[in-house]
């Protein structure tokens, strides 16, 4: 047993080591170099290198002075450019020649007013939501069938996803908001289970972390902002607008710094989360990098003799990485929780819980 | 720095796509998952809480019917141990007032019997008296006939009977 599970690793580190000194050949064998931000910002194509780059969809909504506005649809940026007669520019020299990377601007004197394109990021964020819902909405069919409803729930993948549903509803929802909390599970269900698979995503080879866009986190961040507007009590408002319980000359700091703190909250999940998944990822690529770099700078001999340690420090940021994966995706739920859940609470009037210790 | 900006660049399009989409899903989870999960959740968890709370109550009642028969088990040995004592203090009762009632009896036919035997005794006595008095006469009287004068004779003899009445 011992030397079984000493193998497995020691086998799984050679073999990654191989992978990667030989897509460092191949890299540098090309013209291609490995930049670590390139590889996690979102793009209008699908990175399945080395084996090839697939072109994603682009849609367009122009405004030009003469026809006003209209939609372009391409099925890749190529004919765009070629077919569409849009024009492409790049912002740096390295990307030269390939369209997917360019800036494209509509012929006739237009101009792109919204990019409507289907991105990287995009495709797995519904890769992810398609995940979520074939996953709950096959155990839901099992509940209803009465599996789990009148007798215990059945197999690896009801009882696992029961236990991450009690651990919400339970640990966060309950907790957090209470009485109400019945009303703000299924956001906080839908959020924790789509953060999560579009997290782990990202850890699948070929794979993008949607979570590690900052768009993707700021709508996440949205929809908890909203809801906790929505849902905010008068007594929520209350506190924010005329803060009771401190003197009058007080308020006119207070309040501003109350009002700020509306829109910090949202703004720090969303940045928590695009920063998690981020830098996880810039890491284990910075950490490959290496490889790169040493055999640019010392020869290969170098890059031979650094990849086993690369491989070595990326795998261990991998698996935590797949530690962060959940850890963040239970942080917005519970942030998120706690939000709505501080909004929606009902105050009794007269006592204060800060002032009262007999509360 | 162009490389950091990449991470931050903004894009209305996703941001779009993303808040239809994932608005979308989290209606449909809501009505077709989440719904039928957490209600079927419920159900089971209250199912449970039920039959527990019906086996507390069934332990409870069972509880109090044992007590119940202990208690009636324990007021009956009572009684009983309350009634045999009452016949033992009868009985003894009974049979001491028997007792008390013979001797009574007893000492009424002791006394009875004492008081005949002295009546018969006195009644002995006076015949007795009378006997000797007429033997003691006749006596005297054959003796006197045979030596003395009457006259003699008679005083000799009121002497005697004096005598006698003095004893």
């Amino acid at each position: 047993m011992i030397r079984k599970s000493f193998f497995l690793p020691a086998f799984c580190l050679v073999l990654l080591t191989m992978t990667a000194t030989v897509s460092a050949r191949a890299a540098a064998s090309g013209d291609e170099e490995l930049d670590p931000i390139h590889h996690s910002v979102d793009g209008n194509y699908m990175d399945f290198s080395p084996i090839g780059k697939l072109e994603l969809p682009r849609i367009f909504v122009t405004s030009s002075a003469d026809e006003g506005l209209g939609i372009d649809f391409f099925l890749t940026s190529t004919a765009a450019v070629e077919r569409g007669g849009y024009a492409a520019t790049w912002d740096t020299a390295q990307g030269e020649g390939r369209y997917y990377e360019a800036h494209l601007t509509p012929p006739g004197g237009g101009h792109v007013l919204v990019d409507m394109s289907i991105t990287r990021h995009l495709v797995f964020a519904w890769i992810g939501m398609l995940i979520v819902w074939l996953l709950f909405t096959h155990i839901a069919k099992m509940y209803k069938a009465g599996i789990g409803r009148e007798t215990a729930p059945r197999g690896l993948l009801q009882n696992m996803l029961e236990t991450l549903i009690l651990v919400i509803r339970d640990d966060i929802a309950r907790p957090s908001i209470g009485a109400k909390s019945d009303r703000y599970l299924p956001y906080l269900l839908t959020a924790f289970f789509f953060i999560l698979t579009c997290n782990l995503l990202g850890l699948v080879p070929f794979g993008a972390t949607a979570t590690s866009n900052l768009m993707v986190t700021a709508v996440l961040a949205t929809f908890t902002f909203v809801l906790t507007q929505v849902g905010g009590t008068k007594d929520y408002w209350m506190h924010i607008l005329w803060p009771p319980g401190v003197p009058t000359f007080v308020k006119p700091i207070l309040i501003p710094v109350e009002i700020l703190g509306i829109f910090t909250k949202p703004f720090a999940l969303a940045i928590r989360l695009f920063a998690n998944m981020t830098a996880g990822h810039l890491v284990i690529l910075s950490l490959i990098g290496l490889i790169f770099s040493f055999a640019n700078l010392f020869g290969d001999g170098a890059g031979y003799g650094v990849a086993p340690v690369s491989v070595a420090f990326s795998l261990f940021i991998y698996l935590l990485e797949l530690l962060v994966s959940f850890i963040q995706a239970y942080v917005f739920t519970m942030l998120s929780a706690l939000f709505i859940g501080m909004a929606v609470e009902e105050h009794d009037h007269g006592h204060h819980v800060e002032l009262s210790p007999t509360h | 720095m162009v490389l950091a900006a990449d991470l931050l660049s903004p894009n209305a399009g996703l941001i779009v796509w993303i808040g239809i989409t994932f608005g979308i899903l989290l209606i449909l989870l809501r009505k077709f998952a989440w719904g039928p999960i957490t209600s079927a959740l419920t159900t089971r968890e209250s199912t449970i809480q039920d039959s527990l709370d019906q086996a507390k109550n069934a332990l409870a009642e069972a509880r109090a019917v044992q007590a119940d028969n202990t208690r009636a088990r324990r007021e009956a040995e009572a009684d009983a141990q309350r009634i045999m004592r009452e016949a033992r203090d009868a009985a003894e009762k009974l049979r001491s007032e028997e007792v008390e009632k013979t001797r009574a009896q007893l000492r009424q036919m002791q006394e009875q019997a004492e008081a005949d035997i002295e009546r018969e005794k006195q009644n002995a006595l006076n015949m007795l008296r009378e006997e000797v008095a007429h033997l003691a006469v006749d006596a005297a009287g054959k003796i006197l006939r045979d030596t003395l004068g009457a006259e003699h004779q008679k005083k000799i003899v009121n002497d005697m009977l004096g005598d006698l009445s003095r004893n």
